[in-house]
Parts: structure tokens; C-alpha cells; sequence
């Protein structure tokens, strides 16, 4: 039993920072309908940004956390400017999309390995915030880390504000008109350029927060984007565009994972994600939660 | 002299698996991550049938590279039954997924030498082996392009929905470039485990499947001359520029953008390297400069 | 066109002078000067090219009475078995090395043993452990590789010895990664001689690389209670696996193999690893290594990595056996490898019938504070 319960609190723990990194891709995903493969980097810059402004800017924790936030932001946003937004005034073919933001991450990665360097680093655990250097929290023989508490808190404080911002504010429902249809709420008087950027920002400072949290809890490195595709697929699980389904997709797909390689094996851990995949698409493509309605063209 | 050779006979290789991918990708218009998880497949096959079946010598080659091609290609099948009719973003993650999944089994597979690696391949990928089946290639690409299913490719590729009420078999199109890009993925990598006379999963990760689609981009989707092109350029030139060896990927991802957004017709710019195709881009040439002219007697006359 | 004009003549002359000693010997060096690996490759490079400094402040090597320049001529594998194919075909066909040293992935020696056998240049690997890399599948011994370090198996044999007679452990876990050769032969050979020993292994879990979070084969590890935690994997994944182990709660000894050393380790593992012991080449903080280690540092501003050491010894072994031939002919410098028997930074190295040293001593080093120190030595015959 208390193998057990370790064992759900460990898949909860990835499953929060797995929902962290889905939430952006859905978010991307509603609005634009391609699914933006430079998320992971970005997702990387922010643990970087992160880490670099504590370590060699010296600023206190909160504020390499904003920093950190802002920064991606920024990024994705100009990453959308760049190379997304001139696809899309020429009305290119969703495959370019894909593309462009393959080569983006690409880009970005090795950006940051031929400069910085593929060593990983990891945040010195004086600079970081009191309450989070102690032991771990121990209950019996149950084990939690202070940082995945955190990062758990911190997921669902963020999803919960991303939530009632999207169903209960005026930009918010702008966003979810844009993401049903772009034309129509222009014709509204909706600016889909205005919504679009601030789309990318927000799910740019997602991937701030994730990143730094990620980096927090293991070590800060250049191929982290990689670790993004277990977040996708999480997307794709719980059903690409819906957010509360990133975050059910998420959760359930950490716990599989942890269970499998807990219990049965973890050299087919990975495999068995990709079968669930497999097995959602054929089933039910939409995903957990998603929209019913596919536009095929 | 060994080392040029060593060069062109991994141009000739990728050339085969680019030269597929760039039917599924520049053609049909599909986004495949996973196409290095059919090299593996064409790959171990091969090897298995080379090396433990004991078929005799001049008869083991051909029987395992079409092994490994058969193998891929109804692999692919699988694949594609459950995936196509999907949207191109699912269909992309599956192929991602698949990739790594055939990567995580053969890593398991002890018979094969897993994560190990398997040594000591017989060496039977020769100079002249991979020249033949280039050209070989190339003409059945070329003629597959040419032909009723090649068109009907581009269709899909251009706009599915009409397509579709045009009458193809938006399925059956995309089955066949699939099975297709899949088969001549496991021909290149039959070939890649016979030459460097060692197999491991790790050589057909990921990374090796975005290889591939970056050479069919710079190439410039939809061209076959393009995707020659960009195989030979992407394989010789990391040979030519050592010293830049960690920005490669960096300009990679660069040039990837770039040309996506400034110049998708890649190197090539959609133009045959054929008769007909320059011919093709004369006339074009031509025309434009006739309707310009026309255009200014036009205005100087309304003056 | 006359720069290669000139080239040619020469080349012509010095074939045609026939066996006389050329002024200047070409050795090669392959290994990941970038990828996930770069950190051991750059290591390697930057020694090489150190010691061939040093060489030839001195005039160069004594070659059968006169004095040779030794150029290091170098590629990058990438980390990649293609590109490693790729580039030594380049040292043999288009520098004409006349040995190489490198190779410190076992994944990139392998598949080039089947070139340098046929083109008859030997190769020295560095660090690769894999017993495949001198002996091939069929068993027969590879003629023309060598190795300056010892192999999974003998280090798995002495991990077990340290484990059980000299910690007087009897239960120990295993934590590998499942798709390295290096982590899964190691435990292998660990687990064998760990049973023989009157040992048991209570929990072998595992996880595949790139893995980040080893929680849930570290929770089974804890279930089962084991005495001592056996950890055969590169220092990155050690550093995370033991912070998540401690954060579990499992407080028990680490046990490790010659992945873990690195400037980084500590850095990266915190206080984690203290009282933590593992198995490496040699005592990078001892009296042997300490000429080799400052004027590393003074040079490169930087701390020689494990790498540097053995691909020290490598080309100290080529070089010995350049001297002793006589004459900078390959195959006369690899008959001259099999008869190796010399004292490097790492040890005695003495190579024997499979071309790899016999009873080198593996040295067993503890973690305290920000160091890594000595606690002794141990070698056994093969």
C-alpha cells in the first residue's frame, strides 16, 4: 500500500508539469489549429532564463521567476511574429506550419548548445527560496518532495487563473471566439492579430513557469524540449484545445507511466504511452475532452 | 580515395529514403517524424536475413533488401490504416510515436543485439550496389509523379476536401505514398546496416528522421531534382565545414525557417532538372516578359 | 594546385626513401568533440594535443635514433557510429595516420574494429569498457584494437569484491539504465559475482536514457530494503537518481562504476553523495595524476575529466610502442602493442592475449565534502 501511494504521488508530481507544458500547446493549438513544435524550447529558454538570472544576475528568486515569465513570453511571441505570422498573411499549408516551428526548435536547441554548452546545471539550493530547502515532507513511509508540492500548487493556481480568465473576462471569450472561428469574430470586430499574440504570451509565460519549476526539480539542459512530446501527447490525450482536458490528459498519463514502470517494467514505459496514443487516435481522435467536430480540410 | 567513396555511398543511401520521404512530405503533403523507425525496420530485416538465414551468397542481398523493403512497407500499411484519416497534426504525433516505439522494442530484442548493437554485418553494400538502386529509384519516383497516382498526391496535398470532391481516393493516396516513402526507407536502411557493418537503435532515432525531412526542405518540396540536391549538399557539406561542426544543426534550424517563409520552393524552386523542365521555366520566363511588355504598350497607349 | 603539386613531390620522396623515419608522424584522434558527450571528447582532444606539445617542445619522440614531431591529427564522431565509420575512414585513407587513439565510446569502437583490422592501423581506445571491443561476436580477438582501460566485466568483478568483502554488504539493489550496453553489462557482471560472493540481489530495476525522473524504480528500490544501492551510470543521471533517492528516504549507501567521476558531479548532486563511493581508473586527485592535472589546468583553465587520463595512457602506449618498433610502420607498431608492458597515470598496463590490460588495479574513491578521495586499490588477475 505504501509503495502505492508513493507511487500516485510521483505520478502526480510529473503530472502537474507535464499539465504545465500541455496547457500552452492546447492553448496554441485552439486558437492556430497546428500544433507548435517550438513550445518545447521555449519551455527550455525559460529554465535558462530562470537560472541565469539568479546564478549570474544575482536578482532574488521571485524576480528571476518574473523574469523568466516575461522573457518567454517575449519569445514566443516574437518566434509567432517571425516565422508563423508570414505563413499565415500568405495562407500556407497547415504541413509549412509544422515545419517552420520543427526548424524553430531546432534552431533554438542548438542556439543554445553551441553557445552555453550541452553540460547540465542545476540551481544551487541556497539561492532558492527558504521553505523549499528543507527535507522533504514525510508522512510514514511516504515521501514528498517540497518542490513537487510546489509545483503542484503552482500548476493548478495557474490553471485555475488561466480558467476563470478565459470563461469569465472579456478577453477571454474574445480568445475562445477567435479559436472557434478566426473570420467570424474579425467580422465581430475582434482584432485576430491582438488575440493571437496575446495567445503566445500567455502560453509563452506558461512555458516560463514550467520551465523554471522544471529546472528546479531536476537540472537545467539544452534537449529538455524533447521531454515536451510527453506533454503532447498528453494534449493530444485529453484532447487537443480543450484546456481542462490537457490537464485531465496530463494527469492520467503520468500516473499510467508511473504505475507501468512500477509495476511492470520500465523499459516498455515509454511504449505503453505510445500504444495509449495510438489506441485514443483510433478511438476517439478528439481525445478525453476535445471538440466532436473535425474539420478534415 | 576510400573516404570520397565512403561519402557518396552515404549520399546514395539517404538519397533512397529522402527520395521516398519526399513523396509522402513534398507531394502528398504529409508531415512524418517517424520515418527513421522504417529504416531501422528495413534495416534489421535485412541484416537478420543477410546474416542468420544462410541463403547463398549472391542470392542473401537482393533477398534481404527486399525483405527489409517489405517488412517497412507493410509495417506502414499498419500505420497507415490507423492514422490517415486522421488530421495532419495526429498524424504527425503517430508517426513520432511510432518512431520511437519501434526504437524502444528493437532496443529490447536481444536476437538483434538490442541496445547493444549488432556487429560484424557482412560488408555487401558496394559503390555500384547503391548506384543501381539510385537510379533505380529515381525512375520509379519520377515515374510515380508523373503518372495519375502522382497527381493525385498533389491534390491531396493542395486541398483535400476538393480533391476528394473531385473524385480521388484521398485515402488510397496517401496509403500509397506512405507505403511507398516506408518501402524505400527500409531499402536505405538495408543498405545503411551492410555498409557500416553494424546496427544499433539509436541510429535511427529521431534526430534521423528530421535529418531526412530537412534534406526533402531544402530541396524544396515537390521536386525530385530538389530532393537530389538536398541530399547531396546536406551529407558532404558537414564533411566540408568541420571546424563549424556545432552551429550545423543551428543554421539548419535557420535555413529551415527561412526557407519556409522566404522560399519554400527550396534549392531547386520547384524546377525540374529535366528537358521539360527547363523548357518549362523558359516558357514561364518568356510569357512573363511578354505580358510586361504588353502591359506597358498598354499604359504608354492609354497615355 | 601547386600547393598540392609540392605535396605530391614530397609524398613521392618519401616513398621512394622508402623505410627511412619521416619527420613528423601522424597519429589520429576520434571522439565527440560534440553531442551528448562532448564534455569526454573535448577532454580527450585537449590532452592529446597537450602531450603532442610537449613531445615536440622536446624535439619530438626518439624513432630509431632520431627525432620525430608527433602531429595529432583529429575529427569528431558526433557520438555518432556512422559518423565514427565516416571519419576513420578519413585518418586511414585520406591523413594516413599511422595509429589512433580515441574511441571512447564503446558504441563508436565497435563498428570500426572490422576498418582498422583491414587497413592495418591499430587503434587504442580510451575509455571504451565494452568487452566487444577487442573481441568480436565470433571470438576471435580483433588484431588491430587495443585499450588502456579495463573492461565491464573485470569492473564488475571488483565493484562486487568492494560491495562484499570490504563493506561487508549482503543485500544490494541495482539501479541501470536499460538501453546502455556500459549500465547493463556492468550490473550484469556485478550481479554474478556479487551472488558468488554470498550476496543477493533484492531489486534490479531500471530506466531508459534521457530519463529524468527515476522516482518510481527508486520506490521499488526502497520496498525491498536493500544494504547498498548499485548505480552503473554516468555521472548526469547518478546526480539526479541519488537527490530523488534521498528525497524518497532511502538513505543507503551508493555504489558506483567509472561513470560517475566528473568535475560535475558533486555540483550537480549536492550533498547527496556524501560518504558515496565509486570505482574509477585511477586516483584523479593522487600523486600520479598531479603533473598531468595542473598543467591541465594551466593550460586549459578547466579540471582534466577521466577522459584525459586514459586517452593519456593510450597515446603513451602508442608512442612507447612507436619507440620500441623502431620505425613509425603500423604493423610493426601493433606487434609492438601486443608486447605492451608500461606504467602510465593509470596504472600498470600490460597487455595481454585479448589486447587488453591484465590485472589492472581499479582504484575504489569516496565522496567527502567537495572531493573525491582515495580509499584504496584493488587489482585481481582477469
Amino acid at each position: 500500500m505504501d509503495q502505492f501511494l508513493q507511487q500516485l504521488v510521483n505520478g502526480l508530481s510529473i503530472g502537474s508539469i507535464y499539465a504545465l507544458m500541455a496547457v500552452g500547446y492546447s492553448l496554441v493549438y485552439s486558437i492556430m489549429n497546428f500544433s507548435n513544435f517550438a513550445h518545447g524550447s521555449v519551455i527550455m529558454l525559460g529554465a535558462y532564463f530562470g537560472f541565469y538570472s539568479l546564478t549570474a544576475l544575482g536578482v532574488p528568486f521571485s524576480a528571476a521567476f518574473g523574469i523568466a515569465i516575461f522573457g518567454t513570453a517575449a519569445i514566443a511571441v516574437i518566434i509567432e511574429r517571425l516565422a508563423y505570422k508570414p505563413l499565415r498573411d500568405r495562407r500556407a499549408p497547415f504541413l509549412y506550419f509544422i515545419i517552420t516551428a520543427m526548424g524553430a526548435s531546432i534552431f533554438i536547441d542548438n542556439s543554445v548548445i553551441a553557445t552555453i554548452g550541452p553540460t547540465p546545471k542545476t540551481f544551487p539550493p541556497d539561492l532558492l527560496p527558504a521553505f523549499l530547502q528543507g527535507a522533504p515532507l514525510e508522512w510514514g513511509a511516504l515521501s514528498v518532495g517540497r518542490i513537487d508540492l510546489t509545483i503542484f500548487v503552482v500548476a493548478a493556481i495557474c490553471l485555475a487563473v488561466l480558467m476563470v480568465f478565459i470563461d469569465f473576462t472579456k478577453l477571454g471569450k474574445a480568445i475562445q471566439a477567435t479559436a472557434y472561428n478566426m473570420k467570424a469574430s474579425a467580422l465581430m470586430g475582434i482584432n485576430p492579430d491582438f488575440v493571437i499574440i496575446l495567445v503566445f504570451a500567455i502560453g509563452g509565460g506558461l512555458a516560463g513557469v514550467a520551465g523554471v519549476l522544471y529546472g528546479m526539480k531536476y537540472q537545467v539542459f539544452p534537449q529538455m524540449s524533447a521531454i515536451t512530446l510527453k506533454s503532447f501527447i498528453a494534449a493530444v490525450f485529453g484532447g487537443l484545445g480543450s484546456l481542462p482536458g490537457a490537464l485531465l490528459g496530463s494527469l492520467l498519463l503520468a500516473l499510467i507511466e508511473t504505475f507501468v514502470s512500477g509495476y511492470l517494467s520500465t523499459q516498455y514505459r515509454d511504449l505503453f504511452a505510445f500504444i495509449i496514443l495510438i489506441a485514443m487516435l483510433v478511438v476517439r481522435p478528439s481525445g478525453i475532452m476535445g471538440k466532436d467536430a473535425e474539420d478534415k480540410a | 580515395m576510400e573516404y570520397i567513396q565512403g561519402i557518396a555511398v552515404l549520399i546514395g543511401i539517404n538519397l533512397i529514403a529522402v527520395l521516398g520521404l519526399s513523396i509522402l512530405t513534398g507531394f502528398t503533403g504529409l508531415f512524418s517524424f517517424g520515418h527513421g523507425g522504417f529504416m531501422a525496420i528495413g534495416a534489421y530485416v535485412a541484416a537478420i536475413v543477410s546474416s542468420r538465414l544462410g541463403l547463398p551468397g549472391p542470392l542473401a542481398f537482393p533477398a534481404a533488401i527486399l525483405a527489409g523493403a517489405l517488412a517497412a512497407g507493410v509495417t506502414s500499411v499498419f500505420i497507415g490504416k490507423l492514422t490517415l484519416n486522421l488530421k495532419g497534426d495526429y498524424f504527425c504525433i503517430a508517426t513520432m510515436g511510432f518512431g520511437e516505439a519501434i526504437r524502444v522494442i528493437l532496443n529490447n530484442i536481444d536476437y538483434v543485439g538490442g541496445a547493444r548493437g549488432w556487429a560484424n554485418l557482412p560488408q555487401l553494400t558496394t559503390w555500384w550496389v547503391v548506384l543501381v538502386l539510385d537510379v533505380v529509384c529515381v525512375v520509379l519516383v519520377w515515374n510515380l509523379i508523373n503518372s495519375r497516382h502522382g497527381r493525385n498526391m498533389v491534390a491531396v496535398r493542395e486541398e483535400e476536401l476538393a480533391a476528394q470532391m473531385a473524385g480521388v481516393n484521398v485515402f488510397r493516396s496517401k496509403m500509397t505514398a506512405l507505403v511507398v516513402s516506408a518501402a524505400l526507407a527500409g531499402v536505405a536502411g538495408a543498405l545503411l546496416g551492410n555498409y557500416i557493418q553494424f546496427l544499433r537503435p539509436t541510429m535511427f532515432n529521431m534526430a534521423k528522421s528530421t535529418d531526412l525531412t530537412i534534406m526533402v526542405i531544402f530541396g524544396g518540396l515537390g521536386s525530385i531534382s530538389g530532393s537530389i540536391a538536398g541530399t547531396i549538399l546536406l551529407v558532404s557539406l558537414p564533411e566540408v565545414f568541420r571546424n563549424f561542426a556545432q552551429w550545423r544543426l543551428v543554421i539548419y534550424g535557420l535555413a529551415v525557417i527561412v526557407i519556409m517563409v522566404g522560399r519554400p520552393q527550396g534549392l531547386m524552386g520547384g524546377v525540374e532538372l529535366t528537358p521539360s523542365g527547363i523548357r518549362k521555366l523558359l516558357a514561364a520566363r518568356r510569357a512573363r516578359a511578354r505580358l510586361e511588355a504588353e502591359l506597358k504598350a498598354a499604359e504608354q497607349g492609354g497615355n | 594546385m601547386r600547393k598540392s603539386l609540392c605535396s605530391m613531390l614530397v609524398a613521392a620522396m618519401a616513398l621512394s626513401l622508402g623505410a627511412q623515419t619521416p619527420a613528423t608522424v601522424k597519429i589520429g584522434w576520434f571522439g565527440p568533440e560534440t553531442g551528448d558527450s562532448a564534455l569526454w571528447g573535448q577532454a580527450e582532444l585537449n590532452t592529446v594535443k597537450m602531450m603532442a606539445n610537449d613531445y615536440n617542445a622536446k624535439g619530438g619522440i626518439t624513432v630509431g635514433g632520431k627525432k620525430v614531431k608527433v602531429e595529432i591529427v583529429a575529427y569528431d564522431d558526433k557520438g555518432d557510429s556512422v559518423e565514427a565509420v565516416n571519419v576513420v575512414k578519413r585518418l586511414i585513407s585520406q591523413d594516413k595516420v599511422v595509429a589512433i587513439v580515441g574511441a571512447q565510446g564503446s558504441g563508436e569502437a565497435i563498428p570500426v574494429a572490422p576498418i582498422v583490422n583491414d587497413a592495418k592501423i591499430p587503434l587504442v581506445a580510451s575509455t571504451a569498457t565494452n568487452p566487444k571491443v577487442t573481441v568480436s561476436d565470433s571470438g576471435a580477438v580483433n588484431s588491430y584494437v587495443f585499450r588502456a582501460c579495463f573492461t565491464d566485466p573485470y569492473q564488475g568483478k571488483v565493484a562486487a569484491y568492494f560491495a562484499s568483502q570490504k563493506l561487508g554488504k549482503k543485500k544490494a539493489a541495482i539501479l541501470m539504465t536499460i538501453d546502455d550496453p556500459y549500465s547493463t553489462g556492468l550490473s550484469q557482471y556485478f550481479k554474478e559475482n556479487f551472488e558468488k560472493a554470498g550476496g543477493k540481489v533484492v531489486s534490479e530495476v531500471s530506466y531508459t536514457s534521457g530519463e529524468k525522473d527515476f522516482r518510481a524504480p527508486l520506490t521499488k528500490i526502497k520496498a525491498a530494503n536493500p544494504d547498498v544501492v548499485f548505480i552503473p551510470a554516468y555521472y548526469n543521471d547518478v546526480a539526479l537518481a541519488s537527490k530523488q533517492a534521498r528525497d524518497l528516504g532511502i538513505k543507503q549507501l551508493l555504489l558506483g562504476g567509472d561513470g560517475w567521476p566528473s568535475d560535475n558531479l558533486i555540483s550537480l548532486a549536492g550533498k547527496s553523495l556524501e560518504g558515496c563511493l565509486f570505482i574509477n581508473h585511477l586516483d584523479m586527485d593522487g600523486a600520479a595524476a598531479k603533473p598531468m592535472r595542473d598543467e591541465y589546468k594551466a593550460k586549459y583553465n578547466k579540471n582534466a575529466e577521466l577522459n584525459s587520463y586514459m586517452v593519456h595512457d593510450a597515446l603513451l602506449m602508442v608512442v612507447d610502442a612507436i619507440q620500441r618498433a623502431g620505425t613509425v610502420n603500423s604493423v610493426a607498431i601493433q606487434k609492438a602493442l601486443t608486447t605492451c608492458n608500461l606504467q602510465g597515470i593509470t596504472g600498470h598496463i600490460k597487455i595481454g592475449a585479448n589486447h587488453d590490460p591484465v590485472g589492472k588495479e581499479a582504484w575504489l574513491i569516496k565522496i567527502v565534502g567537495p572531493d573525491m578521495k582515495f580509499q584504496e586499490k584493488f587489482a585481481t588477475a582477469n
